[in-house]
C-alpha cells in the first residue's frame, strides 16, 4: 500500500496556502496600498498612458524616498484604450478584486463612465488629463488636478480675439463628451470675447482622413482653426489641414502637450493653452521634480507629468494624515482629509482644492516654435 | 468646386483602399483564409519605410524594404500560424482569433519599438497647391493614381499570362484539381500571401505620407478591406479593388451632403446596401441553393 498520499497532499496544500499566509503576515507588517490607473496603454491613445504613468511613477519614487507612508504603494495598471467600456471593466476589477482606494483616470468619456462605479465603491478617482467641464462635481470622490476646458478657453479667447484679432474661428472637434464640451465653451465664449464661430465640424474618434474636412473648413473663410481632439488623431488633423491649404493659425488646448505633436513639422506655430508651471524658477519641490524627472526619463517634464505626479503625491499626503490619526486609509477618510486640509505643497506651487475637489490653477497660452513651447500670454 | 475637391480626395483615398483591399481579396480568394492580420502587414510596411526614410535611405531602397517586411510577415504567418491550424483542422473562428491575436501582438511590438503615437513620412509630395480656385491638389495624388494603376495592370498580367498566376486562380476555384495536376497548393498559398502582403506596402507608404502612421491603424485598414471584399464580391480581386475605390470616394464625397462625423458611416451604408440588395457583391456570382 502506498502511504505517502496524505503527505503529498499536505505538502501541496501548504504550498498553495503560502501566498495567503504571506499576505496575512504582510498585512500586519504593511500590506501595500493599491493605487489603480485607468489609462490607455495600447491603441491610438497609448502615448498618453505612457506620459501619465511616468508622472505617477516619479511621485511613488519620491514618496518612498521620503518615507512619507508606513506602508508601500502598489501601482495596479488597467488598460482602457481610452474607451469607456474597457474602463468600466477595469474600474470594476480595481474595486472588487484589487480593493484599490485611489484610482488615477484620464479622458472625459472614460472619467464619466467610471465615476458611478467609483462613487458606489467610495473610491477616490483623480483626473489629471481630461478637461470636459462637466467633470467638476461628477462625484464627491472624483477630483481634478487639471484645469477644465472652460477655464482653458476662457484664458485663450481674450488673447486670440483681443490681441491677435482672430475673430472668425472654425472648430474641428471629436464626436465625444470632450469635443461637445469645447464646442459649448466656444459657442458661449466667442461672442462674449467679440468673435464668432465660423463653422464647426465634428469627426468620429476613429476618423483618419481629414482632407475633405479641410475643404469644408476653407469654405468658412476662418481667421483661425481650433482643434479639439486627442491622441494620434490630433497630429493627423494638424498635418492634413496644413497639407490641404489651411494656412491660418491653429489653436487648441492642453492635450497638444505631447512629444508626437511637438515633433510634427506641420504643428509649427500651433497656439494652445496649458496650466502655468515654472520648472526653472519655481519652489524647491518643483525644482526637485524637474531634476529627478530629467534624470529618470531623460526628457523634460510636461504638464501631464505634473498633474499625475501631484495626484499621487496628494495620495501620499492624505494617507499620511490618516496614518498619523490612526484612521484607515480608504475613500471616505481620504476625502475627509482633503476637505480638512485643502491646501497642499505640490509641483507648481501651493495648490488649493475647492469643495468639489478641483485644483485651482492659472492658465497660460503657449506657441509651438521649433519643437518647444514659448509662453505668449497668461 | 467643393464637390470636385471632395471627389479628387476620394479618388486618392480610394486608390489606396483599393490596393489594400485587393491584397486581402487575393489572399482570401486563393486560400479561403480570413487573414485579419493583413492590417498588421500594412502597419509593418509603413513603419519599415518610415525607419528607412528617417535613416536617410533612398526611397526605392526604403520601398523595397517595406515590401520585403510585408512579404516576410505574410509568408511567416501563413507558415507558422495558419498552416499548423489547418493541419489540426481548425475552423474559421480559430483562424480569425489567431489572426486577431497576431495583429494585437504586432500593434504592441510596433508601439514598443517605434514609439507610441503619431508618426509621419515627411515629404513635400503631400503638400497641396491651389491648381484652380478652391481646388487643391498634392503631387501624391498623381503618385497614388499612377502606382495603383501600374500595380493593377501588373497583377492582371501576372494572373492571366503567367503559369503561377493561372495556378493561383485555379487554386481559388478547385484546390483538389490543383493537386491532381501535380501542383503544390502549399507553394501557391505562400505565393498568394506574398503577393497580397506586397500590395499593402505601397498603400502603407503613401498613407504614411498623407495621413501618417500609428501602431493601431491596422484595424481601420482591415475594416475597409473587409467591406471592399464584400461589396466587390467575395474572392473577386477586380471587384475588391473597384469597391475600395468606391468606398474611398463615397467617404469623401459624402461631406458635400452630410456632416464629417457621418463620412465613415456612409461607407458602411454602402456595404449594408450591398448586403441587402446584392449580397453577391459587384462582381460576385449568385449561387442558387
Amino acid at each position: 500500500m502506498n502511504r505517502p498520499q496524505p503527505g503529498r497532499r499536505a505538502l501541496l496544500g501548504a504550498t498553495l496556502a503560502l501566498p495567503f499566509l504571506g499576505r496575512s503576515a504582510l498585512a500586519q507588517g504593511g500590506e501595500p496600498y493599491v493605487l489603480g490607473t485607468l489609462f490607455p496603454m495600447s491603441g491610438p491613445n497609448a502615448e498618453y498612458g505612457t506620459v501619465f504613468t511616468a508622472g505617477a511613477q516619479l511621485a511613488l519614487q519620491h514618496i518612498e524616498a521620503d518615507k512619507v507612508l508606513k506602508r508601500p504603494i502598489r501601482l495596479q495598471a488597467e488598460d482602457t484604450q481610452a474607451l469607456p467600456q474597457q474602463a468600466v471593466v477595469g474600474m470594476t476589477k480595481l474595486a472588487n478584486v484589487d480593493k484599490a482606494s485611489f484610482v488615477l483616470v484620464g479622458f472625459t468619456a472614460v472619467s464619466k463612465a467610471v465615476a458611478p462605479v467609483g462613487d458606489r465603491a467610495k473610491i477616490v478617482m483623480v483626473n489629471g488629463g481630461a478637461v470636459g467641464p462637466d467633470l467638476s462635481g461628477l462625484s464627491p470622490y472624483f477630483w481634478n488636478t487639471i484645469p477644465l476646458a472652460h477655464l482653458e478657453t476662457e484664458a485663450l479667447l481674450p488673447y486670440i480675439v483681443g490681441e491677435r484679432k482672430l475673430k472668425r474661428i472654425a472648430l474641428v472637434y471629436v464626436d465625444d463628451p470632450l469635443g461637445d464640451a469645447i464646442l459649448g465653451a466656444l459657442r458661449d465664449g466667442l461672442p462674449k470675447a467679440g468673435g464668432t464661430l465660423a463653422g464647426s465640424f465634428s469627426v468620429p474618434r476613429t476618423a483618419q482622413q481629414f482632407a475633405p474636412v479641410a475643404a469644408r473648413i476653407r469654405q468658412t473663410r476662418p481667421d483661425a482653426v481650433y482643434i479639439a481632439s486627442f491622441g494620434a488623431q490630433q497630429s493627423q488633423i494638424i498635418k492634413q489641414l496644413r497639407d490641404n491649404g489651411i494656412s491660418q493659425p491653429l489653436l487648441s488646448y492642453s492635450a497638444m502637450n505631447l512629444d508626437s505633436v511637438k515633433n510634427t513639422a506641420e504643428a509649427e506655430g500651433l497656439i494652445f493653452t496649458t496650466q502655468k508651471t515654472d520648472f526653472a524658477g519655481g519652489d524647491a519641490m518643483t525644482k526637485r521634480f524637474a531634476a529627478d524627472f530629467k534624470a529618470r526619463f531623460n526628457s523634460d517634464p510636461g504638464t501631464y507629468h505634473v498633474n499625475y505626479y501631484n495626484a499621487v503625491w496628494l495620495f501620499g499626503q492624505l494617507a499620511a494624515m490618516n496614518e498619523a490619526a490612526g484612521r484607515p486609509v480608504d475613500g471616505e477618510t481620504l476625502r475627509a482629509a482633503l476637505l480638512e486640509k485643502r491646501e497642499f505643497d505640490l509641483v507648481g506651487g501651493k495648490g488649493r482644492f475647492d469643495d468639489k475637489g478641483n485644483l485651482t490653477a492659472a492658465i497660460q497660452v503657449n506657441e509651438l516654435r521649433g519643437g518647444a513651447l514659448t509662453r505668449i500670454a497668461g | 468646386m467643393l464637390f470636385l475637391q471632395l471627389l479628387q480626395g476620394g479618388v486618392q483615398t480610394g486608390a489606396l483602399y483599393a490596393l489594400t483591399a485587393a491584397g486581402f481579396a487575393l489572399i482570401f480568394g486563393a486560400t479561403r483564409i480570413f487573414h485579419f492580420a493583413h492590417g498588421a502587414a500594412f502597419t509593418l510596411a509603413g513603419y519599415a519605410f518610415l525607419m528607412a526614410w528617417n535613416a536617410g535611405w533612398p526611397w526605392p531602397l526604403g520601398a523595397l524594404a517595406a515590401i520585403a517586411v510585408a512579404v516576410l510577415f505574410g509568408v511567416a504567418i501563413e507558415q507558422l500560424v495558419y498552416r499548423p491550424i489547418g493541419r489540426h483542422e481548425g475552423g474559421f473562428f480559430t483562424v480569425f482569433v489567431a489572426a486577431f491575436g497576431v495583429s494585437i501582438v504586432v500593434q504592441n511590438l510596433v508601439g514598443m519599438i517605434a514609439g507610441r503615437g503619431f508618426a509621419v513620412i515627411d515629404t513635400p509630395l503631400s503638400r497641396a497647391t491651389e491648381v484652380l480656385p478652391d481646388l487643391w491638389i498634392a503631387p501624391v495624388f498623381y503618385v497614388a493614381i499612377g502606382v495603383s494603376a501600374l500595380l493593377f495592370l501588373a497583377l492582371s498580367l501576372f494572373l492571366t499570362r503567367s503559369h503561377a498566376g493561372v495556378a493561383l486562380r485555379a487554386l481559388a476555384q478547385n484546390p483538389d484539381l490543383i493537386r491532381t495536376y501535380g501542383l503544390s497548393s502549399t507553394r501557391l498559398s505562400i505565393l498568394a500571401f506574398a503577393l497580397g502582403s506586397a500590395l499593402a506596402a505601397p498603400a502603407a507608404i503613401l498613407t504614411g505620407m498623407t495621413v501618417g502612421l500609428n501602431e493601431a491603424m491596422g484595424h481601420h485598414v482591415m475594416l475597409i478591406s473587409m467591406a471592399a471584399t464584400i461589396v466587390g464580391g467575395v474572392g473577386n480581386l477586380k471587384g475588391a479593388a473597384l469597391a475600395g475605390l468606391l468606398l474611398g470616394i463615397a467617404e469623401s464625397v459624402a461631406l458635400a451632403f452630410v456632416e464629417p462625423q457621418w463620412a465613415e458611416a456612409v461607407s458602411f451604408v454602402v456595404l449594408f446596401g450591398f448586403i441587402l440588395f446584392r449580397p453577391s457583391g459587384l462582381f460576385g456570382v449568385a449561387v442558387a441553393r
